[in-house]
């Protein structure tokens, strides 16, 4: 068997470039282009020159980046929203009197936001009433564009955007659109009146309590809005062209 | 503020002719099929009513038609829409007989309510008909997307679901309440004879008004031949009755109007009026009597038939009718009949309809 020895081994680069070249072109081939060739520890560090190379790079990246993002929770769309049913009453719970309890509630809250105003009304109410919440309101459609929605009373149960959700005496739940729409919504107001009374002994003032309304209509058309959105709403008056 | 101004349009009255030949008018079974009278049963409040007869038989017509029955009686009586709908007046009146009733204002303007047969219509603007909630269809100018500013509601009260308890009249009710609660003044007329025994319409006091005729007696007019023309060729037919029934109809509203140019001795500057009676008018005495209030198209039709029986069959007689004005520029809607002269059942008939 034949050992190669040190001074006969030659590299097998050495030994392919002296088949192509010359000896002295080989050599030189050999220092600059094997032997003393360099290593780039990060071959991408100095960006690419050619354009072609920059574009896929770019592909690479925004790949990268559409994969994370995809992981992210989308919200839900409205049909995915109603078909999970979350606003949904069930039919169990569309009883009117169900939902007295909230309606007293929404009137010791009107009257508690008016004050005062309950007995004068005028601007001041008014501007007070816009930014009200209603839900859990007495409402009476009194006018409408679509003669079928008059006279429509209930209790409010969902204040939405563009439509009021009603739960009327008759245990049914209407959704009537705010525009085109005029309410009217009563607030009985007790009222104290006091009268004197003479008798030989002595004055007794009695105080007699009479309840009365305050009534004020909504109009659903300037109302389109959610009523989390109308708390810091500043309302202007506009001219309505179906008026 | 803009106002959208809405559109005006007018369009002038029509007046169609018709000349033909009514049938034999039996007095137990008055007609009600044929020109004559379905042109007068169509008409629905009569305001006025005028008879022109030749002065020779005004004494065949006096005892029939001056007498105390003929004489049609209205009354005018303050009272709210709810007030009809409900209770005894309802029970009675509505759907137990037959009344026609019409409320003060004119359609345009104001919220008009009619009643006649049975169907209660009403004229309402934008904001009474959307209080009101009741299904109706938009009434005047057409056109204007979505700015329908007027409408009309025709309501059938004699039909089986106008009873307490069902939807659709609890829901005139309900109209009746919130859009219409304030009392109006109505016009109100009972056609049929009979009056329900404690009288519904006594709680809200009426005043009973008659409308006693108005005679105007021994007109010596120039009368014209009231005969139409016929047997003549069939191109100028039609030119030729035309220019008869506008000189007619001219006449015949003349002597209506009480003017004097008709009259036999009349001479008037023809600078201020270039009317002349027809040629071949002769002189003879007219007589006028006319009928003013609240009338009923079934008490013309009897007046007719009176007419018709009482008179001799040669004589002519002119009967006209006019009924309560529809538009805002109260325009005439009227009907005027002519028995000519020496025929038998021939008649003449102008109807001048109004747009709405």
């Amino acid at each position: 068997m034949i050992v190669p020895t040190k001074k006969d081994h030659q590299s097998i680069a050495a030994d392919l470039l002296n088949r192509a070249f010359d000896p002295e072109e080989a050599t030189k081939i050999l220092t600059e282009k094997v032997i003393q060739r360099p290593l780039f520890l990060c071959p991408t560090s100095p960006p690419p020159a050619d354009a072609r190379r920059a574009r896929q790079l770019a592909a690479k990246r925004a790949k990268e980046q559409r994969r994370t993002k995809s992981l992210k929770p989308k919200p839900l769309s409205a049909t995915q929203r109603k078909k999970q049913g979350l606003y949904k009453i069930p039919k169990e719970g569309q009883k009117y009197k169900l939902f007295e309890p909230l309606h007293n509630l929404w009137l010791g809250y009107i009257r508690e936001i008016l004050g005062n105003e309950v007995y004068t009304g005028g601007e001041a109410a008014a501007a007070k009433l816009a930014s009200a919440d209603f839900h859990g309101a007495g409402v009476e459609v009194v006018r409408s564009g679509c003669v079928s929605r008059v006279g429509i009373k209930g209790i409010v149960v969902k204040d939405g955007k563009f439509a009021f959700e009603i739960v009327t005496t008759k245990n049914k739940v209407k959704v009537v659109p705010k525009e085109g729409t005029i309410f009217r919504i009563e607030v009985p107001v007790p009222m104290i009146t006091k009268t004197t009374e003479t008798s030989e002994d002595k004055e007794s003032e009695r105080e007699e309590k009479k309840e009365s309304k305050m009534v004020f209509e909504l109009h659903g058309d300037q109302f389109q809005f959610r009523s989390a959105d109308r708390a810091t709403r500043k309302f202007r008056a506009h001219f309505s062209k179906t008026l | 503020m803009l106002s959208f101004q809405q559109p005006a349009f007018y369009q002038s009255s029509k007046c169609f002719v018709t000349h033909g030949v009514m049938g034999h008018v039996d007095p137990k079974q008055p007609p009600s099929k044929g020109k004559p009278w379905t042109t007068f049963a169509g008409q629905d409040f009569v305001y006025s009513a005028d008879l022109i007869l030749p002065e020779e038989v005004f004494k065949a017509v006096q005892a029939k038609l001056l007498e105390d029955e003929a004489i049609p009686e209205y009354k005018r009586v303050v009272m709210s829409l709810h007030d009809i709908l409900s209770g005894d007046f309802f029970s009675n009146y509505i759907k137990a007989g037959s009344i026609l009733m019409l409320s003060e204002g004119r359609r345009g303007i104001d919220n008009v309510f009619a009643l006649r047969n049975g169907y209660l219509t009403m004229f309402l603007d934008k904001e009474s008909y959307e209080r009101a909630g009741l299904v109706g269809k938009p009434h005047g100018v057409k056109g204007n997307r979505g700015l329908k500013s007027r409408w009309f509601v025709e309501i059938d009260l004699n039909s089986s679901s106008m009873i307490k308890g069902k939807k659709g009249y609890d829901r005139l009710i309900y109209a009746s309440k919130n859009a219409f609660s304030e009392p109006m003044t109505w016009l109100f007329c009972n056609v049929v004879s009979t009056v329900p025994d404690p009288d519904p319409l006594a709680a809200f006091s009426p005043t009973t008004c008659t409308s006693n005729p108005s005679i105007t007696r021994d007109i010596g007019a120039l009368v014209p031949s009231l005969t139409p023309p016929t047997g003549t060729a069939e191109h100028t037919a039609r030119d030729e009755l035309e220019d008869f029934s506008s000189e007619v109809y001219e006449w015949l509203s003349l002597v209506r109007l009480q003017s004097p140019r008709i009259l036999a001795n009349d001479q008037i500057d023809p600078y201020l009026s270039l009317y002349r009676v027809p040629e071949g008018s002769k002189p003879a005495r007219v007589c006028k009597i006319s009928w003013r209030g609240f009338l009923s198209p079934s008490w013309t039709r009897q007046a007719m038939i009176d007419l018709i029986t009482a008179l001799p069959s040669k004589t002519w007689f002119s009967f006209s009718t006019t009924i309560f004005t529809k538009g805002l520029a109260g325009d005439n809607t009227e009907c005027t009949f002519l028995r000519p002269p020496n025929s038998s059942g021939e008649y003449l008939m102008w109807e001048v309809k109004s747009h709405e």
